[in-house]
């Protein structure tokens, strides 16, 4: 369906579509964004997606669009749907392949202009250290039954095994480990692609970072992240690699068929769900949750492999500090008020961030005064934010903020008239150094691909959904 | 006449394929795909690999075929230069896969393709031309 032209502004961060009679839609749809932002939004048909996920069974509230918002696959990426978890369903599609792709900051212990002289060999250590997966396994080795316990105990297994410190997955969102999963619910062919994955970036969108606190906005929040200006930093972007795209691939294939079962009719395939209380749904569920944790292993599995770079480089000084891990593609429970009923909802967030705000108790005990840390990862060679989150998520967005600057050219599109080395040189006149697997990953990725990751930033901070703490610049990229 | 060509999409790819027959079609759906994640030109044709797999319909078919295609390059069991299909109807298909074993360290990934959707698929027969268009995850 076609309905970008009956979108309605609410303020100067709020827009709405109304639902429309006979379409299938059984709810609205709320677009936070910016008039400049809206206007880069309705190019694409990522709004007439958002309106076809408001046609979801069981769906809660808005079907909800982030000002990163972008056409996916079925669900918009930027795209946000809470189902009522007794009568709704759930969508594999609205996690999407990528199940828990996510990020992970670190924070080291050496400034920048200690980084600066030496970047170039802490750059191709990392790029040795952390393969990204296009050619070859990674460096972990784990038997089948090794990996079954991964699927369960996730990043606790990799410290526990070697790969981390005591509290590493400590600082992560689910502490690193979803409750839930079941490994039998996880096909061979599944276990067989991730497992030699695991500890690998993959490519695409998919990147690790060193990069340095440019300013700080919020002195508080930052100290009690453990940040400060000039600080270095290391932003890990990846997820549950093939393990988890076979997941969302098998369900999708099964759904088909369970979908006629039900009674459900979507406008898209690719929409696919089944009822949460149903066999099918929880078998999803506990494969999702499986995979998730999966993705939190393979970001702890490259942690300890930065750490050993960094210590390689720099001696025993450099220290690297899990700040926290949060996951933008995922469906979890929660519980929310929701028109003065408490209400257990089951939450897509699909290209989406958990934003908790203070005193919230799923937050850190020692973030608990500033809220739960978010971060948006930016285009290549931009910026990156550092947020917390703020009270008006849990009040209109279920928990939730953006995940990133949001893409708007088209690979093709990107590479057109673009020159490798040339993106290179300006890159190292900005002081970034990149290394890829691939020529593809550079020219595809570059800045003018996305949208202004500021800009996104602006609206979510002034919505009240998350706020900002502090901006982070690159100096390094490693990508697949 | 083009046997594949590769699509737009803001955050992914895609492919559209034509053959004379559904066969050709599935085998040119697939080279398309190749294509996209590998360089075909450095695999050799030594070996060949049977595959068999069934679907709903044509369009539920050629996802799962695809599927299928990319698990096994992506579990280094074959990396598939060519495709022959020996046997098709709308639920079924017979597939011979011409390659080699993949060899991850000389056979990267160009771009790795995460997984086949069912976003905007189609297979259709248009003027007695098989026709395909396919999306996939990057």
């Amino acid at each position: 369906m076609s309905v970008s032209h009956l979108i309605e502004q609410v303020d100067d961060y709020r827009w709405r579509i109304p639902r429309v009679k006979g379409t299938g839609m059984l709810t609205d749809v709320r677009v936070y964004a910016s008039r400049p932002i809206l206007e880069k939004v309705v190019t694409d048909r990522s709004l007439d997606q958002a309106a076809n996920v408001a046609c979801l069974p069981g769906i809660v509230g808005s079907s909800l669009a982030m000002p990163d918002i972008h056409q996916g696959y079925g669900f918009p990426i930027g795209g946000v749907a809470a189902v009522d978890c007794a009568s709704g369903v759930v969508s594999p599609g609205g996690v999407g392949f990528d199940i828990n792709c996510g990020v992970r900051l670190l924070g080291s212990s050496l400034c920048r202009d200690e980084v600066r002289t030496r970047l170039k060999d802490l750059v191709n250590q990392i790029f040795r250290d952390v393969p990204c997966g296009t050619g070859g396994a990674g460096y972990i080795k784990i038997s089948q039954k090794e990996l079954d316990d991964v699927l369960v105990d996730g990043a606790r297994w990799m410290v526990r095994h070697g790969y981390g410190e005591t509290n590493d997955w400590e600082y992560a969102e689910a502490r690193g480990a979803l409750p839930g999963a079941d490994p039998d619910k996880v096909s061979p062919r599944a276990k067989e692609r991730g497992r030699p994955q695991i500890g690998t970036l993959g490519s695409g969108n998919h990147f690790l970072e060193i990069q340095y606190v440019q300013r700080v906005d919020d002195e508080e929040a930052a100290k009690t992240f453990g940040l400060y200006q000039g600080q270095v930093v290391v932003l890990i972007h990846s997820g549950s690699r093939g393990l988890g795209h076979q997941v969302c691939t098998d369900f999708l294939r099964d759904m088909g068929p369970a979908m006629r079962k039900y009674g459900i009719e979507l406008p898209d395939r690719q929409l696919a769900c089944v009822p949460v209380t149903s066999d099918e749904g929880q078998s999803y569920l506990a494969a999702m949750r499986g995979a998730a944790n999966f993705a939190w292993a393979n970001r702890q599995g490259m942690t300890h492999f930065v750490r050993q770079a960094f210590r390689r480089i720099f001696s025993n000084d450099a220290h690297l500090k899990v700040i926290y891990d949060v996951c933008h593609n995922i469906a979890k429970q929660e519980r929310y008020e929701v028109a003065g009923k408490t209400q257990d909802v089951l939450v897509h967030r699909k290209g989406a961030t958990r934003a908790f705000p203070p005193g919230h108790p799923e937050v850190t005990p020692s973030y608990q005064q500033v809220g739960q840390p978010v971060f948006i990862p930016g285009s290549m060679g931009t910026a990156s934010w550092v947020l917390a989150g703020r009270s008006g998520s849990v009040d209109e967005t279920f928990g939730t903020c953006c995940h990133g600057a949001g893409r708007l050219l088209s690979r093709t599109a990107a590479k057109k008239g673009r020159d490798l080395k040339r993106v290179i040189k300006d890159l190292e006149r900005e002081g970034i150094l990149i290394r890829s697997g691939s020529k593809r990953g550079i020219l595809e990725e570059v800045p003018e691909a996305y949208k202004d990751v500021d800009e996104v930033i602006e609206v979510v901070h002034n919505a009240g959904l998350a706020k900002k703490v502090a901006r982070l610049r690159p100096m390094g990229v490693i990508k697949g | 006449m083009a046997e594949y060509e590769i699509l737009e999409h803001t955050a992914d790819i895609g492919l559209r394929a034509w053959g004379p027959s559904p066969g050709e079609l599935f085998r040119n759906a697939a080279r398309a795909m190749m294509a996209i994640a590998t360089e075909p030109e450095t695999l050799s044709g030594i070996e060949e690999r049977q595959l068999e797999t069934r679907g709903a319909d044509y369009s539920d078919l050629m996802v799962n075929w695809l599927s299928e295609v990319l698990y096994l390059f992506d579990t280094n069991q074959f990396a598939a230069r060519d495709f022959r299909v020996d046997y098709i109807a709308a639920d079924r298909l017979r597939a011979t896969l011409i390659g080699e074993p993949r060899e991850p360290e000389r056979h990267a990934w160009e771009l790795i393709i995460k997984a086949v959707t069912y976003h905007q698929l189609k297979v259709e027969q248009q003027n007695g031309r098989w026709k395909a268009e396919v999306f996939l995850d990057i």
